[in-house]
């Protein structure tokens, strides 16, 4: 993997956050704890199995400074951030906070669903330690920024998930703290409060305070962080430029979606296709595996067949899937096509071109057939051969943009 | 601009905040509300009365109703918050996972909240108890203040110490179903003092031990303070020799343990409480 080298900031006092060889090993137990586990583990001297989240990770937040931390599931996000808070101690190492702290872990957690907005308000307001005096001082403001006036006297437990995550995020703002956390929050709520929390952290981050942004969308950390850290199984791999990190993250998750995408084959194996290729439209070179295709329009595949012995009347075929769903988007044969081809025997290739230019932008999945007219016999089914990244800039909802002519 | 209120003082609101919201949520959706608080005691006071006359059962004492309901009132403020104990800490893990704040604050806010509601509880007992001609005017009453005191003490150490196990070990709410009946049976709640004391023979001229058990104290306390020293002694008088009124200063003192040993049950807890939730 590549290796952007881990910054290590100068000790020049003006930290925020400071966290020095911090790991943390959980004990791993059984979906419930229960007092006869714990005796038996006792009794037998079994040393409690561990779990490894964080490893020897050091990272130091200046004031001012707005840090994101990005990595996949798992890789000890949201640890670090528990751990800066203050609520889970690390196994060793240490992690020190200048200043108030106010974390936003999670989807609006700290509401109780059966408390009004205003109560939960208040709530959280207490907890940080903000006298009530103060905290009704700023409540309308609180309101105002979530734009949830009109509910606020209403139990959180009838809010929706949008309005949860505007009120937790103007009520950890609002409290004015040194350190904000924020725990993947912002993939929530439409794009105009999306808008306005970058804007308030923006503003917060000029009025000299740290914050720690924890995503696993890198768009979002890219566009607010001034550096970025790279988290994955514990680890700390990268730590300094957003867009070096962002870019070295990418490419793994890349690596890792396309591993997970599994490429199947199966069938009789009498007639195959032997290789599959799309040209890309800006070398024109044929490329196998995965693709990116800017703004494509018309695109051709070429197709490699080898056939063991004759095999007469075959159809080929082809399907694009969205690969998020899975749902195929198109797929069609050269039978529904009308062109018959008598039969196959050696080698040979084939090709056709498909017009792309409607399609959403998004990763799809293109699967290949070769089977016999009558649809009984399976000769060779390609899942999955190649993947194709569509950038364009279309927007519109659903897959494929169909051609749409307004009056009024 | 640090708004922020130092000191312990800044934690007062917190306390007084989740207290109500734990008495909020009780009666949350309930078309009576808190007025449960005051109807649920009057009419277990009822049905006692009731089925006693029916049963003509008095446990051949002219007071029992009054000095049985006076114990079922009392020990439902240890039974309440023993329940809601459980869950004073796990089932905030979403307040405890996200923000550093002095964990005692939930159990003792649980603690507090039963409190409250024993104080209303305590309006139709009160009631029920002048009206029968059973309660004691007079000085006596500020014997409830030591009683209160001590008993609200002895809840907090159970809220800190039963929510902080139930964090780590679940059964900790199947051994508190039984051993609240356990303990029920130990106290004298619907026997008299005297049962308990002659039982407890074996231990001669150390039978005062059975004020260990803080319950057996506290009770003394309450009863005596309501229904005055003439009913309702500190000791029995046939044991004063053995057993002199000071032994209720046993019970008291383990309130007080009991309290320090929750919050030290805590403390030590909250290390990794966050790993646990």
């Amino acid at each position: 993997m590549s290796e952007v080298p881990a910054t290590e900031p100068r000790d020049d006092g003006d930290w925020a956050i400071d966290v020095s060889r911090v790991t943390k090993r959980f004990r791993l137990r059984g979906a419930s704890a229960s007092l006869k586990t714990a005796a038996i583990d006792f009794l037998r001297g079994r040393p409690p199995r561990t779990f490894t989240a964080l490893d020897d990770v050091s990272l130091r937040v200046r004031r001012g400074e707005t840090v994101g931390i990005v990595g996949a599931n798992g890789a000890g996000k949201s640890t670090l951030l528990s751990i800066i808070a203050g609520t889970i101690r690390a196994t060793s190492g240490t992690a020190r906070t200048r200043g108030s702290v106010s974390s936003l872990l999670e989807l609006g957690a700290g509401f109780h669903p059966d408390l009004t907005g205003r109560e939960n308000v208040m709530l959280y307001g207490a907890i940080m330690g903000i006298p009530r005096e103060t905290m009704r001082r700023r409540f309308d403001e609180i309101v105002d920024f979530a734009g949830l006036a009109e509910f606020i006297d209403q139990p959180v437990r009838h809010y929706s998930s949008g309005m949860y995550v505007r009120l937790g995020f103007s009520v950890a703002v609002q409290v004015d703290p040194d350190i904000l956390l924020v725990d993947e929050v912002l993939a929530v709520g439409d794009a105009d409060f999306q808008r306005k929390c970058l804007e308030k952290m923006a503003e917060f981050r000029d009025r000299g305070k740290a914050m720690l942004l924890i995503s696993h969308d890198i768009n979002t950390v890219r566009r607010v962080a001034d550096r970025v850290a790279y988290l994955a199984k514990g680890r700390l791999l990268a730590f300094g430029d957003p867009a070096d990190v962002s870019s070295a993250y990418e490419r793994e998750t890349e690596a890792a979606a396309a591993a997970s995408v599994a490429q199947r084959e199966w069938g009789t194996g009498e007639a195959r296709i032997v290789r599959a290729a799309c040209v890309d439209p800006a070398t024109g070179e044929e490329r196998t595996g995965s693709l990116a295709l800017r703004s494509p329009g018309r695109t051709e595949f070429r197709l490699r067949w080898g056939a063991a012995r004759r095999v007469e009347w075959p159809v080929f075929g082809f399907s694009i899937a969205d690969r998020a769903t899975s749902r195929v988007v198109f797929g069609t044969n050269t039978q529904i096509a009308g062109r018959r081809i008598p039969a196959l025997e050696g080698e040979g290739g084939l090709a056709f071109s498909v017009d792309l230019s409607r399609l959403h932008p998004g990763d799809y999945l293109v699967s290949f057939s070769l089977h016999s007219e009558d649809h009984k016999t399976n000769y060779h089914r390609l899942e999955h051969a190649l993947r194709l990244k569509v950038e364009n800039g279309l927007w519109f909802d659903g897959l494929v943009s169909l051609p749409v002519e307004w009056t009024i | 601009m640090d708004a922020r209120a130092d000191g312990p003082g800044r934690w007062l609101d917190l306390v007084r905040i989740l207290t109500a919201r734990n008495l909020k949520i009780r009666y949350k959706g309930s078309v009576l509300g808190f007025l449960w608080s005051l109807l649920t005691p009057a009419l277990t006071i009822l049905m006692y009365a009731v089925f006693a006359r029916i049963l003509k059962f008095n446990a051949g004492q002219p007071h029992y109703l009054q000095f049985l309901v006076s114990g079922i009132i009392v020990w439902g403020f240890t039974a309440g918050c023993l329940n809601d104990s459980l869950y004073s800490i796990a089932g905030n893990a979403n307040l405890v996972k996200k923000v550093r704040f002095p964990r005692a604050i939930l159990p003792l806010s649980t603690a507090l909240a039963n409190g409250v509601n024993f104080l209303l509880t305590f309006v139709p007992l009160a009631l029920y108890l002048a009206l029968t001609g059973t309660l004691e005017w007079g000085p006596g009453l500020l014997w409830l203040l030591p009683a209160f005191a001590f008993h609200l003490a002895l809840c907090a150490g159970i809220a800190c110490l039963v929510g902080t196990l139930n964090v780590f070990f679940r059964d900790t709410q199947h051994a508190v179903g039984i051993g609240q009946l356990a303990w029920f049976f130990l106290t004298p709640v619907f026997y008299f003092p005297r049962m308990q004391l002659e039982a407890a023979g074996f231990l001669g001229a150390w039978r005062g031990l059975v004020f260990l058990n803080p319950m057996t104290g506290v009770l003394a306390l309450y009863r005596r303070a309501l229904m005055g020293a003439a009913e309702q002694p500190l000791v029995p008088p046939e044991f004063a020799a053995d057993v002199p009124a000071r032994w209720v200063g046993a019970s008291c003192a383990v309130c007080l343990a009991v309290l320090l040993l929750g919050l030290a049950a805590l403390r030590r807890g909250d290390r990794t409480f966050g790993d646990a939730l």
